[in-house]
């Protein structure tokens, strides 16, 4: 059974068509690698699954429940209940930096799950372990490296308890050193069979973690398939040429 | 010069730098807020609000200090009319053009801040589910303040030093004492004393800042 599907999504920046009619469906459990020409329209279609953009067309069902249908949005507390499903990890982290390590995680849990502080605490004391940051609870986001960020990131959103993980290009804004510890953290999540959607640029790491690919390219899903029949035996011209160029 | 006569002449200036020091505090304590209000208004989405708060800043940031003090002492009770209803006593009138005027540099620092705020920190709080109340009070007004503080601490400084205007509506303050000083007793001494002492005070804000900007420093 799919938990998201997407069809006919359209989005546009005033005249400039980002979205062109995508559609696709992710299972329960799936880890998508999706990948593509910077510019192509990968983060705003991830953006628009959590709603940090409205599309103009088409329909997004998470969990048989439409977050948009036929380009109209369901009520605004529906939208809240579809996109508490999920949770997102930003290029740049985005972690709260007047707030403590423990306190960027607790915030969300504490005022939007009314959370004891007792189960806050206990929660992200299981989740910094996970990320192996359990020595940097009390510690502020200023005096973590990026890797280490982004991992509280991750962790931040975990706290949340979501059914899919959507990355946007985790590791991008990284020294080339610092990937790696993000990266483990996230294939230990599809070990553990979260369902997740990850825009990245590291070819290698996709072909290892993802059960599927989709390459996108000019605001268009080109072709989607298993890392090795879309790296290996890719379909369109177009997905090997960007293949050559970035595994060149 | 002797000690005696410092004393002696220090006892007004010091009872004038109580005047000094609660029109410091009104002012401070009014504008902040106010000052916070207009930036909400400027950044409101009801276009009319503003348009109003972007008038009120332009108009109060455009003028002299003094000039506004000047036109809520002695111009209000002139207007005809409503003008006879409108005489207010000087040192109120007075705290009335500071807390507008400081309410409009205070509303552009803020501005200032807010502007300052990575919108991924708006994106991240949504897609966390705080809603706009939530993320306004824990995430953003937070960091606004901290941004701020440097400009505040500045600005707060210089509303020491404005407060000496109070000499053009003849309300008695540190200065006034010190200029009568002058005057009596032909020596330059109470000018010097008036000096130490707003030194004395923006020492202490200063420190005060200082310790703020410390203890939000976030690391
Ligand atoms: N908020 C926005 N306003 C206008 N144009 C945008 C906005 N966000 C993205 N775009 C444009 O949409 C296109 C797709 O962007 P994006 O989804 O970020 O692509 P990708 O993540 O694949 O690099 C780009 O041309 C980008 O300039
Ligand atoms: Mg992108």
């Amino acid at each position: 059974m799919a938990i998201i599907e997407v069809s006919h999504m359209k989005k546009s920046f005033g005249h400039l068509d980002v979205l062109k009619d995508v559609s696709f469906e992710i299972q329960k459990n799936e880890v998508i690698a999706v990948i593509g020409p910077s510019g192509s329209g990968k983060s705003t279609m991830l953006r628009s699954l959590v709603h940090l953009e409205e599309i103009n067309g088409g329909s997004i069902k998470v969990q048989d429940q439409y977050l948009v249908k036929d380009g109209v949005y369901s009520n605004h507390s529906q939208i809240k209940a579809i996109t508490s499903r999920m949770g997102m990890v930003f290029q740049h982290f985005n972690l709260f930096p007047h707030l403590t390590v423990q306190e960027n995680l607790g915030l969300a849990p504490k005022h939007v799950k009314k959370l004891t502080k007792e189960e806050v605490r206990s929660n992200s004391a299981v989740l910094l372990q996970k990320v192996g940051l359990s020595e940097k609870a009390e510690v502020y986001p200023g005096n973590l490296s990026g890797g280490q960020k982004q991992r509280v990131a991750i962790a931040r959103a975990l706290m949340m308890n979501p059914d899919i993980m959507l990355f946007d290009e985790p590791t991008s804004a990284l020294d080339p050193e610092l990937t790696g510890e993000v990266l483990a953290v996230i294939k230990q999540l599809a070990e553990e069979h979260m369902t997740m959607v990850i825009v990245t640029h590291e070819m290698s790491f996709a072909k290892e973690v993802a059960d599927r690919i989709i390459f996108m390219d000019n605001g268009q899903v080109m072709e989607s398939g298993s890392p090795d029949q879309l790296f290996h035996q890719p379909k369109m011209d177009r997905t090997r040429e960007f293949l050559n160029r970035a595994m060149r | 010069m002797s000690m005696d006569y410092i004393v002696q002449i220090s006892k007004p200036m010091l009872e004038g730098a109580q005047t000094t020091i609660l029109l410091f505090f009104i002012a401070i304590i009014a504008s902040i807020p106010l000052g916070f209000v207009f930036t909400l208004m400027v950044r409101s989405a009801i276009k009319p609000l503003a348009w109003l708060a972007n008038t009120y800043i332009y108009v109060f940031r455009g003028t002299p200090l003094l000039l506004q003090m000047l036109f809520f002492c002695f111009g209000l009770p002139v207007l005809p009319v409503i003008g006879e209803y409108l005489v207010l006593d000087r040192f109120v009138a007075a705290c009335l053009a500071f807390v507008l005027n400081y309410a409009a540099y205070f509303a552009e620092i803020f501005r200032g801040g807010l502007l300052a705020i990575d919108k991924g920190q708006y994106e991240a709080s949504k897609v966390l589910g705080l809603n706009k109340w939530q993320t306004t009070t824990k995430v953003i007004l937070p960091q606004m303040f901290r941004v701020a503080l440097p400009a505040v601490s500045n600005e707060s400084i210089t509303l020491v030093k404005d407060t000496a205007l109070l000499y053009a509506v003849a309300v008695p303050e540190l200065l006034h004492f010190a200029y009568t000083a002058v005057n009596r007793d032909f020596t330059i001494m109470p000018f010097f004393i008036a000096g130490v002492i707003y030194l004395l005070m923006t020492l202490v804000l200063t420190l005060f800042f200082k310790f703020l900007e410390r203890r939000f420093k976030y690391e």
